[in-house]
């Protein structure tokens, strides 16, 4: 297809003198790895739908039990089982306390728990793997093959005896807190340390070291920016493991101790009132766990994706 | 190969050493020692702790000897019961756990490939959102959760399934889809994403350029390399179902190991926690072993550069 | 006689985040029985493009073919759907890629992996199969065949790779392989042996082959004609003794003159094109080398120019080869 030829004039052969610095304009703007990511996440409508819900049910954590007239412990036997109403929102339970308070309060147990968790996860992963991977050679290895050890122990079973063991000694929060971190920090740490690994190795810090930077400036300037991306993903999602393990937990009766409540030990003394159809009691707490184990899953996964240098655009 | 195997092995019988031991110093140090005789405890029943654990020899000998009994499969006596064992348990319970076990693994595995693989094929397509959120629910509901919610609707208020205990095939049904649940999910995702990152390799282009069919593409070239960090993960996810059991047990009143193991924790029962701990234990070891023996042998880039050492 | 192969006015583009990127912009070119054709250009000038886009292996939905012809022996393969298309693939046209190292399946043994084609295409059963695959992986001068099919990718070294993929895509003997920068990514002596291999096997098998690659050493060593593109254009075609000693699109000049020779005095200065092509999510209505050419005339600016002959075989898209120009240039 031949394009129709322009009127063409003597004059329009005549050379042009050409200013060639123009043509090496960078022709699109760049953006900062973490403008583009934020970017990227605001765009993700179901990471953003997580984050709403974790804003609001940590708002509700802190005003809930304030809202109606009622504690969490107070006890009126003539009021027990009775469904949603006016008074009590979501009801009460088989002592006649008020679910919607209680679940509130529950909130601040389960959430304090999750996020506490998942801090001293983060903060002996991060100490732990950083001097793994930084030190390298015969420590690193030493280090890594106790945690490969600790690891291997599964889990759940370890924060059960832990529980079994610190009961006499002491109930409360903080045991089951520290049983959920005796070896849930070591995920964090291989993470860590293969990120301190693999920075080591990178040009631009041996560059930075060849103009005589030493090796903590090189770790707090560049090691720490560009690991920090898999590291929130992965304090992001170890809140809704530590929520699912003391939900598990109050289920096998080594949870917080009455009066206090937590959404698993709601869940738990709803069971034996289930059969009785008196399911609201337990959908209440079950709902709240899905929920901010939805909301803080959703949320990591968005986090997870915008992070994700290869998908810059 | 056959070395890494064999330090595999060597690190699996070293893990269990170690948790042995931990889990008898903790059993130990307990406030107020369990295996005293309080007022109310039977007779029968302090002799046979008597017995197995040597309680009036020194500690170390007390480890020993707890080792050696061990080493013969013995797991130990009950505190709340006078004739049953640890090892009775183990022989009633055990088979069903097994059958529970295996029917949700395999629910798991074979539903979470399907998800994910058609998933990744109609990305950002109604299959792909519908499979995401089924598996995003998935891993966020707790087990025990789904189970009471399964409970509640299908056998309670529409009579479809029987409600617990093990009686029947249909009895089986609800439990092992609760378990399956999550491991399903998990799979599901981790497919999913494995599948778009294969889908967009060289070697896929490689394959089309031939002229190949579609379907040979995915199942040949796709998803045998896919399929490589689902294997990985394999033994996590057979962890967490065999924990994810004792829970789901207990609520469907199956009598499983399950059910055995949180009766204990509720009684307090310490030498039934304590050997059924090691019990689990070694058996997940020896599980995982199994699937990461497995892999090598199945990726054969592993298989043929171990051999070549 | 007709040429194997037919480009007519081929347009592609790339829907992205950003707009419409037009990669192919009216790009035609023949390729004759038996002749290797170069595809040369700098990154980004469509030359990969054009390459899929005649197997039809562009990444769907993001790409599409927005108008022109390509005829395969007078068949149209632009209207063609995909079932058609894979019995064309590894059949009628091969094609081997850049990066040996990630180009092959690593689950998959090699004879299986050359066997899969020959199965599909001339419908034998596995063993004939891989007996020809034996004999092709002896053609490509891989020693020992008959243990080498049962072995795994990442068992060969990257130049064997390369071999072996070149036994994958002419095991079914097709009349046309395209080879996208098959040296680029391997050792300088390999590439030598490479490209001896491809120009004996062309001999043998009579294929022609089209070589996409922006190293014109490689050109000079192995191919018949020179296609030059630029910003998704053709901006010169020629047979390779034209294109080299008589560049006359002002790109191509800058080209063959930014090759560092071995008799240049060492204090003289490499001399680069200055600037970087145009942006193809909005290209330019004139000629698309204007702002970096030295030749350049008020025409060039506004008007985009058309295909120019200079010889039988040597055309080149340049006002300055209009006849108004040598008019101009004549008072």
């Amino acid at each position: 297809m031949m394009n129709k030829e322009p009127k063409l004039t003597k004059e329009m052969f005549e050379p042009i003198q050409q200013q060639f610095h123009e043509a090496e304009k960078i022709s699109r703007p760049s953006l900062s790895y973490w403008k583009d990511a934020w970017l990227r996440l605001k765009e993700n409508k179901l990471a953003m739908l997580g984050l709403m819900i974790i804003i609001v049910l940590a708002i509700l954590a802190i005003i809930g039990p304030y809202l109606n007239g009622y504690t969490f412990y107070e006890q009126d036997f003539t009021k027990k089982n009775l469904r949603p109403n006016a008074e009590h929102w979501f009801g009460t339970d088989s002592s006649g306390r008020d679910l919607f308070t209680r679940a509130w309060y529950g909130a601040r147990i389960s959430l304090f728990i999750g996020l506490m968790a998942a801090l001293i996860d983060f903060t002996v992963g991060v100490i732990y793997g950083g001097i793994s991977g930084a030190r390298g050679g015969k420590i690193d290895n030493f280090m890594m093959r106790v945690a490969e050890i600790l690891y291997a122990i599964p889990y759940l079973l370890v924060v059960i005896l832990i529980m079994v063991v610190l009961e006499k000694i002491q109930r409360g929060i903080w045991p089951i807190i520290i049983a959920m971190t005796i070896t849930g920090w070591i995920p964090m740490a291989r993470l860590v340390r293969g990120q301190v690994l693999q920075l080591k190795e990178y040009e631009f810090v041996q560059a930075a070291r060849a103009m005589g930077a030493s090796t903590t400036w090189a770790l707090k300037k560049h090691m720490i920016p560009n690991t920090m991306g898999p590291i929130l993903v992965n304090v992001t999602l170890t809140v809704p493991t530590a929520i699912f393990t003391e939900a598990t937990l109050s289920f096998l009766g080594l949870g917080i101790p009455a009066p206090q409540a937590s959404w698993g030990t709601m869940a738990n003394d709803a069971l034996g009132s289930i059969l009785i159809g008196n399911f609201y009691q337990l959908f209440i707490p079950a709902f709240l766990i899905s929920l901010t184990m939805f909301a803080f899953n959703v949320f990591g996964d968005g986090l997870r994706d915008a992070l994700d240098p290869r998908l810059r655009k | 190969m056959l070395i890494y195997s064999l330090k595999r092995i060597g690190l699996a019988l070293l893990t269990l050493w170690i948790i042995i031991t931990l889990t008898f110093v903790l059993m130990h140090s307990i406030p107020g020692n369990p295996f005293a005789q309080e007022g109310t405890m039977p007779d029968a029943i302090y002799e046979n702790l008597q017995r197995y654990y040597n309680l009036d020899k020194p500690l170390l000998v007390q480890y020993g000897l707890y080792l050696q009994s061990l080493l013969q499969l013995d797991f130990g006596p009950s505190l709340k019961s006078s004739s049953i064992s640890v090892n009775e348990y183990i022989k009633n319970g055990f088979p069903i756990s097994l059958h529970l076990g295996t029917q949700a693994l395999f629910i798991a595995i074979t539903f979470g490939l399907i998800f994910g693989v058609v998933a990744s094929l109609y990305r950002n397509r109604w299959p792909d959102y519908l499979s995401m959120i089924l598996a995003i629910i998935g891993i966020s509901v707790p087990n025990f959760i789904l189970a009471t919610f399964l409970i509640n609707y299908f056998a309670v208020e529409w009579k479809l399934f029987p409600v617990a205990t093990w009686k029947s095939w249909s009895h089986t049904i609800l439990p092992s889809i609760a378990l399956a649940m999550m491991p399903m999910a998990y799979i599901a995702r981790l497919m999913r994403s494995s599948m778009l990152e294969v889908m967009n390799q060289d070697y896929i282009l490689t394959a089309k350029s031939k002229g190949l069919a579609n379907s040979t593409i995915i199942i040949k070239h796709a998803i045998r390399n896919a399929i490589l960090p689902v294997v990985t993960v394999l033994g996590i996810l057979i962890a967490n179902l065999v924990t994810g059991s004792f829970i789901i047990e207990n609520i469907f009143g199956i009598p499983g190991m399950g059910e055995m193991f949180v009766k204990s924790i509720f009684n307090r029962d310490y030498p039934v926690i304590l050997g059924s701990t090691i019990f689990y234990s070694a058996i997940l070891i020896f599980l995982i072993l199994i699937v990461d023996l497995a892999y090598t042998w199945i990726d054969p880039r592993i298989k043929i550069s171990e051999g070549k050492k | 006689m007709k040429p194997l192969l037919q480009i007519k006015d081929l347009h592609v583009s790339f829907m992205s985040y950003g707009g419409e990127v037009q990669a192919v912009r009216g790009v035609s070119f023949d390729v004759n029985k038996g002749e290797t054709v170069a595809i040369v250009g700098e990154s980004g000038c469509g030359k990969s493009v054009t390459a899929k886009a005649i197997m039809k292996l562009l990444p769907t939905p993001q790409a599409q073919i927005k108008s022109g012809e390509i005829l395969l022996n007078e068949e149209n393969l632009v209207t063609k759907k995909e079932k058609q298309m894979q019995k064309i693939r590894g059949n009628d046209i091969g094609m081997i890629f850049q990066d040996p190292m990630t180009s092959l399946n690593p689950t998959s043994k090699i004879g299986s992996q050359i066997a899969e084609g020959l199965m599909k295409h001339h419908k034998i059963g596995r063993k004939a199969a891989l007996d020809t695959a034996i004999s092709m992986l002896d053609l490509v001068g891989i020693p020992l065949p008959e243990k080498r099919i049962h072995q795994y990718p990442h068992e060969f070294s990257g130049g064997m790779r390369q071999r072996a993929m070149i036994a994958i895509a002419l095991a079914c003997r097709p009349k046309l392989l395209i080879a996208d920068e098959p040296t680029t990514a391997l050792d300088v002596t390999i590439q030598a042996q490479i490209i001896k291999l491809m120009k004996e096997l062309q001999q043998k098998m009579e294929t022609s082959i089209i070589l996409i690659t922006h190293d014109l050493g490689i050109v000079a060593e192995m191919c018949d004609r020179v296609i030059v593109m630029y910003a998704g254009q053709v901006a010169e075609t020629g047979t390779l003794q034209e294109i080299f000693s008589n560049p006359s699109h002002p790109y191509t000049k800058g080209l063959i003159k930014s090759i560092p020779r071995l008799d240049m005095n060492p204090k003289e200065k490499l001399s680069p094109i200055i600037g970087t092509p145009p942006d193809l999510l909005d290209p330019p209505k004139g000629c698309s080398f204007f702002p970096r050419c030295e030749y350049a005339m008020r025409v060039c600016k506004d008007h985009a120019p058309g295909i120019e002959s200079i010889s039988g075989t040597q055309r080149s898209a340049c006002w300055l080869h209009h006849t108004m120009n040598e008019l101009a240039t004549k008072s």
